[in-house]
């Protein structure tokens, strides 16, 4: 089967080395998964994100429909503004993570995961029968750019009109770069500063306006980066990744996203009956952060153990560049998942030691991030 | 492709691409191969197997990890390890820069040594077999 192209494939062809993500044909690294991390942590690189899922939602009861199939209080927006949401099944587990814009009174832009596009729009769909609302999936006539790291901003500015100082945290703003009309918004998927661009009226089959805004970014002094470092940089921030960390057999309480569930939403939504009797009976694991205390590097699935007894499971783990050591986000039972509690991994037949960390983010965020320099 | 890879004239390789090298002494260097290497890209860490250990030939006797991979070491040559090469434990990047030299992993006494080479491949068959595989 063919993979999926987006919109700034023929950057990725001639420049990057090429994986099957989920059915794209996405840059896993272009120099190397460890510069272009520590571009992002240090200064500014560059993300093609047009794979994820894009929907407009708009009519008078669009936000009553939001709030109806996802957990947070989308009535709690501004407009301009977005929020970070989950959104459950009945039965509490999530279908998928996703952020919600307020574009205005009537019109919200939701911005959703690669892997669960069908899947999502096709829920965001029967779930929207009997509200006045009208879903255009714009995933595939609209490109996506993140722009991350401590320089973002400035060399964002180099190619924009707008004045980006003035986008706060979680803002979406109207703004022109390289001369095309554009969305953008302050948000991303690193821990760092920085901006996801969205570019509006640009199919894939003619994505000449992307590609012009990344040559742009590039020539503006921004590292082209691919999946990989994508990848460390949301581990070391403690960000969670659909389908390894939270799924559709897990629930949000479980997953340390007790904070965008709402009981109190005067019309419910999806799952909140499964969630309150999770509430209520309390969470059977808990998603922890793991630092290790000895040489090895956690994976995906593999056991953490308290003496001899399998207590739980990475979901995800690594290297942490930034921080030389090896970190993953898994689940234990609960009585494990305090701070400073001591488990081992195992990595193939060793047993190696790690301990409970606080893992929002794994690094220390007066030193990277988005909050440095901030306190 | 092949050209894209080094594969030295005095070594002896595996499907899994392991090398082996026979030193005067009678003992054996093992390590991965630059194709290994380029494959997995940036080694950040290695599992070294145990000074001291016995190994059958194709045994798993450690791990070579790049950010985004695990990869098996199957110990081309079976008997006891002698030696493991420590400096990778500080510098697994060795790997990439110089697979060959620095980047050895470790050095094995070993029991059938006759038997073991010969199911080794010699760099011309090893050359063509990674020419098939970049296809």
């Amino acid at each position: 089967m063919d993979l999926r192209k987006t919109h700034i494939y023929a950057y990725h062809a001639e420049h990057g080395n090429i994986v099957d993500f989920g059915g794209f044909a996405m840059p896993v690294w272009f120099e190397g998964i460890i510069p272009e991390h520590h571009a992002v942590r240090n200064a500014v690189g560059i993300f093609d994100t047009s794979h994820m899922g894009r929907v407009m939602a708009e009519g008078p009861d669009t936000e009553k429909f939001l709030n109806h199939v996802v957990t947070n209080d989308v009535s709690k927006l501004e407009p301009m503004k977005g929020l970070y949401t989950v959104m459950c099944l009945p039965d509490s587990g999530i279908a998928d993570d996703l952020i919600i814009y307020k574009m205005n009174a009537e019109k919200f832009f939701v911005v959703y995961n690669a892997g669960t596009r069908e899947k999502d729009f096709a829920w965001l769909e029967e779930h929207s029968k009997g509200f006045n609302v009208e879903l255009e999936d714009l995933s595939n006539k609209m490109a996506m750019i993140a722009v991350q790291g401590p320089k973002a901003e400035e060399t964002l500015q180099k190619i924009c009109k707008k004045s980006l100082s003035e986008v706060g945290r979680f803002n979406l703003a109207m703004a022109t770069i390289s001369g095309y009309k554009v969305m953008l918004a302050r948000t991303g998927y690193t821990g760092e500063d920085g901006f996801e661009i969205f570019i509006p009226d640009c199919p894939l089959s003619n994505p000449e306006k992307a590609l012009k805004i990344w040559n742009d970014l590039v020539d503006a002094g921004a590292v082209p980066c691919g999946l990989g470092s994508r990848d460390s940089l949301r581990l070391e921030a403690g960000l969670n990744l659909y389908g390894n960390d939270i799924d559709e057999e897990t629930n949000p309480l479980e997953a340390r996203l007790r904070w965008v569930v709402k009981f109190k939403k005067p019309d419910g939504f999806i799952g909140r009956e499964a969630l309150l009797k999770v509430r209520e009976e309390g969470v059977k694991k808990t998603q922890v952060g793991i630092k290790m205390v000895e040489r090895g590097i956690p994976r995906h699935g593999y056991e953490v153990l308290d003496g001899g007894q399998v207590i739980g499971v990475v979901t995800s783990g690594g290297l942490a560049p930034s921080l030389g050591y090896g970190i993953a986000i898994g689940y234990v039972s609960k009585m494990y998942s305090k701070r400073g509690t001591s488990v081992k991994i195992r990595i193939r037949k060793r047993l190696v030691e790690g301990k409970i960390v606080k893992s929002h983010p794994f690094y220390d965020d007066s030193v990277y991030g988005w909050k440095r320099g901030k306190k | 492709m092949s050209e894209e890879y080094k594969i030295p004239e005095d070594l002896y390789y595996t499907e899994e691409h392991e090398w082996a090298r026979k030193l005067d002494d009678g003992t054996v260097i093992v390590g991965v191969t630059d194709y290994a290497q380029k494959q997995l890209h940036e080694i950040v860490y290695v599992e070294l197997p145990d000074t001291g250990s016995e190994t059958g030939q194709m045994e798993v006797v450690g791990a070579v990890e790049s950010v985004k991979a695990v990869s098996d070491m199957n110990c081309p040559i079976g008997g006891t390890v002698v030696e493991a090469n420590e400096e990778l434990l500080d510098s697994p990047e060795l790997i990439n820069e110089d697979p060959y030299g620095e980047g050895w992993i470790a050095k094995i006494q070993p029991s059938d040594l006759d038997e073991d080479l010969a199911r080794l491949m010699d760099p011309k068959a090893y050359r063509e077999y990674v020419a098939a595989q970049a296809h």
